[in-house]
């Protein structure tokens, strides 16, 4: 079975084999923090490099439901947010609790499964549209009950001095030491669903989105297959969840805004739906952007064409470029208009959903020939 | 004394309502292992909706659906496949942006053994040497044809006992239409009890043991397919008689 799914994912880039890309990447992201250490960046850059690794932790996790059960689900960071609550009232001053990492990590993906659960029992029921409507609604309602639950969560104030984390009796404090430690999980989390994709359940994953009921009368179980799916992006996002409040040390309701739904379900569109790399890389660039244009206007740039280089610029653009968050998402929206446009299946596509996005493809064009001359000579035959 | 035949799959006065339309009237039908039947009617009278009562798409208001000697009217779809039941539906509905080799695959689904749906697919290339041809090919650019042979195939890769048909020659030129007959009669002599759904009732007829006639939702003819085909009213009504 795994020899037939290999051939349909044919390497983006036809080249180089995926497993030598990844290693690539793994290397490259595990090189990032000596940059910093060796001052050829700025120390800002591994807060930057961290809250990406966050962010590919979702944008994985969300591609699993989204990518590749095709359900749309628009209320993705309530599932972060549950998470981030957990570590943040068991491992903190407020309650005075001090659940050590690892059983905390576990009741912060716990919670965010059984929310997955109860969500998905109702609605998995539900196509497109709706679901999409129900997700976002799940997603508000959490927010809001963070927001209002104030003897709990001491509502808008949040709940700082999250303490800070003991990995294998190491004391997880510096910016670095976080890096790793997350980016240990983006590999286990890359790994469970790149296996999880080419199994059993995976391939259910794919008939379901290509044909509902045609996957039921394969003998696909497709609620369950659907909870699956919901219930292991749940667990992914509540990890990423406890990472970034311990990280963070601080966190309150407005880390977990629609907004921030919105823009996972970007950086999957951008990179390509349904694939891994696809998220990766998306979740990276959208995530960086910000920083990067800033620091680029702000220091290298101007290291390169002299302090004043934009000088006779016009404000407007002076101030785009410096203060590049502001126009975030307007950036983010231009390019997913032009990606819709120009490259639908996203930047490293998945196989099958290159497929879906061009019907037409010019490699297949052969064998339609054919097939229309089978046809042809169908009704020869019967003439005769 | 010759032992009474044994019902695989069983109808006893079901009913079924989309919303307040009832669409089948009380349903009493039976199709015996390692038969043919044929479900004849007009548009609209029902024969659709007993295929997807017995898939468990569509589920009984009153009444019993039984297969295997067992009432199934609480099982669902992917239940019923498992215990043995194949579809080729209606449309076909393949998986489009999956190649037939893919769409195969998913036909064996619910097995486990290896070894045996290897040996399935090797049968089902045999069956059908174009299937094989194309089997990188994506499914939705296949030929209305080919793509029944791939319905057929994948309806068999899950080692059904009972595989039931919805309109398996619509869509088909007419000489792939007597071909699609002919694969129907060699999957049945292989053990594989059929139920079919066809607009072709002349066709279908010549395959079949038996039929029934729907008529708005009621059986309202019903036999031995030679006496069907024989029926001066059914043959006025249904056969096109010229």
């Amino acid at each position: 079975m795994s020899r037939i799914r290999n051939t349909s994912n044919a390497p983006a880039l036809p080249w180089i084999p995926r497993w030598m890309l990844a290693l690539a990447a793994l290397l490259a992201a595990a090189a990032f923090p000596l940059l910093v250490e060796y001052g050829v960046i700025q120390t800002v850059w591994i807060r930057v490099g961290t809250r990406a690794l966050v962010y590919v932790l979702l944008a994985v996790g969300l591609n699993l439901i989204m990518g590749e059960t095709g359900m749309l689900n628009l209320g993705y960071i309530a599932f972060f947010a549950i998470g981030a609550y957990t570590t943040a009232l068991f491992s903190s001053p407020r309650f005075g609790f001090e659940v050590p990492f690892w059983p905390l990590l576990v009741m912060s993906a716990g919670l965010a499964m059984l929310a997955g659960y109860l969500v998905g029992l109702p609605s998995l029921r539900l196509r497109g549209d709706y679901l999409a409507i129900v997700t976002l609604a799940f997603g508000e309602v959490t927010r809001y009950t963070f927001n209002n639950w104030e003897s709990v969560t001491n509502g808008p104030g949040g709940i700082p001095g999250i303490y800070r984390p003991t990995v294998f009796g190491y004391l997880v404090e510096r910016p670095i030491e976080f890096y790793y430690l997350i980016l240990v999980f983006v590999v286990l989390a890359v790994l469970l669903v790149a296996n999880l994709k080419n199994s059993r359940v995976g391939r259910a994953w794919n008939a379901l989105r290509e044909d509902e009921i045609a996957a039921e009368a394969a003998g696909i179980h497709g609620m369950r297959a659907k909870m699956v799916a919901l219930v292991i992006s749940a667990a992914i996002a509540g990890v990423a969840g406890s990472l970034f409040a311990y990280y963070q040390q601080f966190i309150n309701p407005t880390y977990f805004v629609f907004m921030q739904s919105v823009i996972i379900v970007c950086m999957i569109v951008l990179g390509g739906l349904g694939s891994i790399p696809g998220a990766v890389l998306g979740a990276v660039v959208l995530d960086s952007l910000p920083e990067f244009t800033r620091q680029s206007f702000s220091s290298w740039l101007p290291a390169i064409f002299g302090r004043d280089f934009m000088a006779g610029w016009p404000d407007f653009l002076r101030t785009f470029f410096l203060d590049f968050d502001q126009y975030r998402m307007l950036i983010v929206g231009l390019v997913i208009v032009v990606m819709v446009i120009f490259r639908p299946e996203g930047l490293i596509p998945d196989a099958l959903w290159r497929r879906e996005v061009h019907q037409e493809d010019p490699r297949e064009q052969e064998h339609t020939l054919q097939t229309l001359f089978d046809i042809e000579e169908g009704k020869q035959d019967l003439e005769v | 004394m010759e032992s009474a035949p044994r019902a695989l799959l069983e109808f006893r006065k079901v009913h079924t309502h989309y919303g307040r339309i009832e669409v089948l009237k009380s349903i009493d039908c039976r199709v015996n292992e390692g038969e043919i039947v044929c479900l004849l009617g007009g548009n609209a009278s029902g024969k659709s909706t007993t295929m997807k009562t017995v898939l468990g798409i569509v589920r009984p208001t009153t009444g019993d659906v039984l297969f295997d000697g067992k009432v199934v009217n609480n099982v669902r779809t992917s239940e019923r496949i498992k215990r043995g039941i194949a579809t080729v539906p209606e449309n076909r509905r393949l998986f489009p942006h999956l190649t037939v080799l893919e769409n195969l695959e998913m036909g064996a689904y619910t097995r486990s053994d290896k070894q045996g749906i290897a040996e399935d697919l090797e049968r089902v290339f045999e069956f059908f040497p174009k299937v094989h041809e194309r089997r990188t090919q994506r499914a939705g650019t296949l030929s209305g044809g080919e793509q029944q042979m791939v319905a057929f195939g994948r309806a068999l890769m899950s080692k059904p006992r009972l595989v039931i048909m919805d309109e398996p020659s619509m869509g088909l030129a007419p000489a792939l239409v007597e071909q699609a007959f002919e694969i129907i009669q060699a999957i049945n002599e292989q053990g594989v009890t059929i139920f079919v759904v066809e607009q072709n009732a002349h066709a279908a007829l010549s395959i079949a043991n038996r039929g029934y006639v729907l008529q708005t939702g009621r059986v309202v003819i019903e036999g031995d397919a030679k006496d069907l085909l024989a029926n001066e009213e059914l043959r006025r009504a249904y056969l096109g008689e010229m």
